[in-house]
């Protein structure tokens, strides 16, 4: 990747213009880096909001229970539903209703319907549908710690080595001083 | 001027291989990604054997049972493990292609310098 995680080299022994090719070398890369850094960031967040949606339909079932002695069209929160992006209509989850829960009378907890990626759904609970989203969540939380500590030392290379041009430049002597000496770059 | 125009078709063969390399690379990265993925659903099922699978299979959701699922997870997992082995040879092949190419090059370039200067100090003399 980047010549100063390989070998050291002395950023002044380059000429000019391999160390304007350097810097463009890195901020290709930093761009690269930063918006793989964007998508992780709006992944974990696709993840929370998952994870507000089951907590939404959590407090409906919860509402649902204690609406169980009203009328429970009229208590439980209703949804809208889109029918289209300007048209909707109010609608409740059927199969959480505590009614059909008591029904069924095996005390099992509503089931959600989880992507796990390549085109494989797997049902589970509420409880377990929000672990495996805050594993999801915890797990791009690591990778951006990460990818951040890298973007911040490829950063740090990009200033100095534009610094170095700089004086190269101002000094006037790039060009000449550095030829022949390899950059070691690949 | 022979050797101006060799060093054209050198450094546009050079180019090419370059060009080759980084779209074989993007699609080793593609590659990894879908590992990535799949390793991931394969952990899923593995913890959880029992909870009900579907497949997604055009806009329908299909019930599909444990070994089912498992067996194409671990089928997709087997292939893409090859398709990697491949890739990875195809871009070793084009390295050093692309570095003998670099060579070439660089041998040509240094020899169109030594004859500018042996003619600029003939000049001289």
């Amino acid at each position: 990747m980047s010549p100063q995680q390989g070998q050291q080299i002395d950023l002044t022994s380059l000429s000019a213009q391999q160390l304007s090719q350097l810097k463009k070398q890195l901020d290709s890369e930093l761009e690269h880096l930063t918006s793989s850094f964007q998508s992780l960031r709006t992944a974990q967040s696709r993840f929370r909001d998952c994870l507000k949606s089951i907590k939404t339909v959590e407090a409906q079932k919860e509402s649902g229970t204690e609406a169980r002695y009203m009328h429970r069209r009229t208590k439980a929160h209703p949804h809208l539903i889109p029918l289209t992006s300007s048209l909707y209509v109010p609608g409740h989850f059927s199969h959480i209703a505590p009614s059909e829960l008591s029904l069924e009378g095996t005390g099992s907890e509503p089931e959600l319907l989880v992507d796990v990626g390549t085109g494989f759904f797997v049902s589970k609970s509420p409880k377990h549908a929000t672990e495996f989203y805050n594993d999801k969540i915890k797990d791009l939380e690591a990778s951006l710690k990460e990818l951040e500590g890298v973007i911040n030392a490829k950063g740090q290379n990009s200033r100095v080595v534009e610094d170095v041009l700089r004086q190269k430049v101002l000094a006037g002597q790039g060009g000449g001083s550095g030829e022949g000496k390899e950059i070691e770059a690949s | 001027m022979g050797d101006q125009k060799k060093l054209q078709e050198l450094s546009d063969e050079f180019q090419k291989f370059q060009a080759e390399l980084q779209s074989i690379v993007d699609g080793r990265q593609k590659l990894e990604s879908q590992q990535q993925e799949n390793d991931s659903v394969k952990k899923e099922f593995t913890k959880n054997p029992n909870a009900t699978k579907f497949k997604l299979i055009g806009p329908v959701l299909l019930k599909q049972d444990q070994t089912e699922a498992q067996m194409s997870v671990d089928g997709r997992l087997d292939f893409i493990e090859k398709e990697i082995k491949r890739v990875e040879g195809q871009i070793k092949d084009i390295q050093t292609k692309s570095e003998q190419k670099k060579m070439e090059i660089i041998q040509l370039q240094s020899s169109i310098q030594q004859q500018s200067q042996g003619q600029a100090q003939a000049a001289q003399a």
